[in-house]
């Protein structure tokens, strides 16, 4: 755990967090449910409307709640903590005693940024200076409060009150009110982060943060430290065998080990097909017989191609890289049995329905 | 007249059942734009306005009429003071800079309380009364350490 923290403190993240291949990669192993993200909350305003609609409408409808999906699965940074940095503006020998606690002046103009204001200290022996990130925090939120957040911060937090919260699992709710809580330079944000990260590691409990925004930050924080052998696995159990391979490539990218990149953009190909047929859900149902035979099996023989290739890459990774190889090489023996089944199946159907 | 009527309208809060109101909202303040009538000649001050209740005083930094009651409607509130510590030991300021420089530009008074938390603030140059203050202060401090250590 100390050794974590000392990485985050000392080297930034946030240039490898910011890239666009990583991003790309994360928002892809993250993959979008639509049924997880509009899923029922726990809120007062929680109503279902039903319309009658023709197919078109349905289509526009599924496609505004796509880009609605992107939005709201926009990932919370990664970045380096802040160091404060408070600066002197005057010192004052005759201000000496001149009251017997400290004035805390604040600039209210209206139409500035919280992190723009400012928020300079009066101390008693007279010193004018800027505050520290953490008064002004308290500051601005006593003058400027944001929705949620409370000045004092929440019990919840705690050592304690947060390993029951684990252990209970409520892993998003806990990662929610932190992003309102904490900002994202806060040394705060980063020591319940990365706690609630190892505990999912330990539990796991992947599939909980799947299609959140935590989903993204959670794997590049596993990726940085070199822990992803638990989500691979879990990966090629759920049958993400792409999300397996993209994971690794990220670890790859993170710590500056050379790679093969071909595998990516094979991928890329697959993975674009992938996500036309999902948008245009309705368009499924009017294809022919060999959909439906797909769907019986629930894989096409080009999805077999992809497996293939991806399995060779993750095979790639077990010898080399993995740190827990003997789990992972008893899975991936697993997941090929059954896949082989699979094709199998599918041939034989293929022949029996007469499809080449 | 219509002028006030027009400028009264201007204090009903609008109540948008969306946004949701913070329970500390003030009731029965005008807004800190404020509804206070005013000539373009009189003489205008930034001075403390007392709120808060009895053995709890709560200031707001106003700007009015000189003429006039501290309860009146005031033209513009551009601060406030809270001057009992909080629990971290510190006495809670706010200005807003950008309309006080705006209304000493338009030859508003500074009360002598506003200028010594401008001074303390940084804004204005210290008021010799915090010097005395500090000068006593210290002074006090040195009488009791003496008569401690005879």
């Amino acid at each position: 755990m100390v050794r974590i923290l000392h990485i985050w403190l000392y080297k930034d993240p946030a240039p490898k967090f910011i890239d666009a291949e990583t991003q790309k990669l994360l928002k892809s192993i993250t993959r979008l449910q639509l049924d997880k993200i509009f899923r029922n909350r726990p809120n007062p305003i929680n109503t279902v409307e039903y319309k009658f609609m023709t197919t078109e409408e349905i289509e526009n409808e599924v496609k505004k709640a796509f880009t609605k999906a992107r939005e709201l699965l926009q990932m919370p940074p990664i970045v380096q903590v802040e160091q404060a940095n408070c600066q002197v503006i005057s010192k004052d020998p005759g201000l000496d005693s001149y009251s017997n606690c400290k004035y805390v002046i604040t600039d209210i103009t209206y139409g500035v940024n919280d992190s723009e204001r400012t928020i300079v200290v009066r101390q008693t022996d007279g010193t004018l200076e800027t505050a520290d990130p953490k008064l002004r925090k308290r500051i601005n939120q006593i003058y400027f409060p944001l929705q949620n957040r409370h000045i004092r911060d929440p019990r919840m937090f705690e050592e304690e009150n947060l390993r029951g919260c684990l252990d209970r699992h409520e892993y998003e709710f806990v990662l929610d009110r932190m992003c309102i809580q904490f900002e994202p330079f806060e040394q705060k944000f980063h020591e319940i982060s990365s706690k609630v990260y190892l505990h999912i590691n330990e539990t796991k409990e992947f599939d909980i943060l799947r299609s959140t925004r935590h989903f993204g930050p959670m794997s590049f924080f596993l990726a940085w430290h070199k822990m992803i052998d638990d989500l691979v696995i879990d990966m090629i159990k759920r049958d993400y065998l792409t999300n397996a391979v993209e994971v690794i490539c990220l670890m790859y990218n993170l710590n500056g080990i050379e790679y093969d990149k071909g595998i990516l953009k094979q991928l890329e190909q697959f993975t674009s097909s992938f996500e036309s047929r999902e948008e245009n859900g309705f368009a499924i149902a009017k294809k022919g017989l060999e959909k439906e035979l797909n769907e019986t099996v629930g894989k096409s023989i080009e999805q077999f191609k992809i497996d293939e290739a991806s399995l060779e890459f993750i095979d790639a990774f077990c010898k080399s890289h993995a740190i827990k190889k003997i789990q992972l090489t008893l899975c991936l023996q697993m997941y090929k049995e059954g896949n082989e089944e699979k094709k199998r199946l599918l041939e034989g159907l293929r022949k029996a329905h007469g499809v080449s | 007249m219509a002028n006030f009527a027009k400028l009264s309208r201007i204090s009903v809060p609008s109540r948008n059942p969306k946004i949701p109101v913070s329970p500390y909202a003030p009731i029965n303040l005008p807004p800190a734009s404020g509804i206070g009538k005013y000539w373009r000649l009189s003489a205008k001050a930034i001075r403390l306005a007392r709120h808060g209740c009895t053995n709890r005083p709560f200031y707001h930094v106003v700007v009015m009429e000189r003429r006039k009651n501290q309860h009146q409607p005031v033209i513009e509130q551009v601060g406030t003071y809270d001057p009992m510590p909080n629990e971290h030991d510190e006495k809670l300021l706010s200005f807003n800079f950008e309309r006080i420089r705006f209304w000493i530009g338009k030859g508003a008074h500074i009360s002598q309380p506003v200028a010594e938390l401008l001074g303390i603030s940084g804004f204005y140059p210290i008021h010799p009364r915090t010097y005395m203050n500090a000068w006593r202060n210290r002074q006090k401090a040195a009488e009791v350490e003496t008569k401690v250590t005879e």
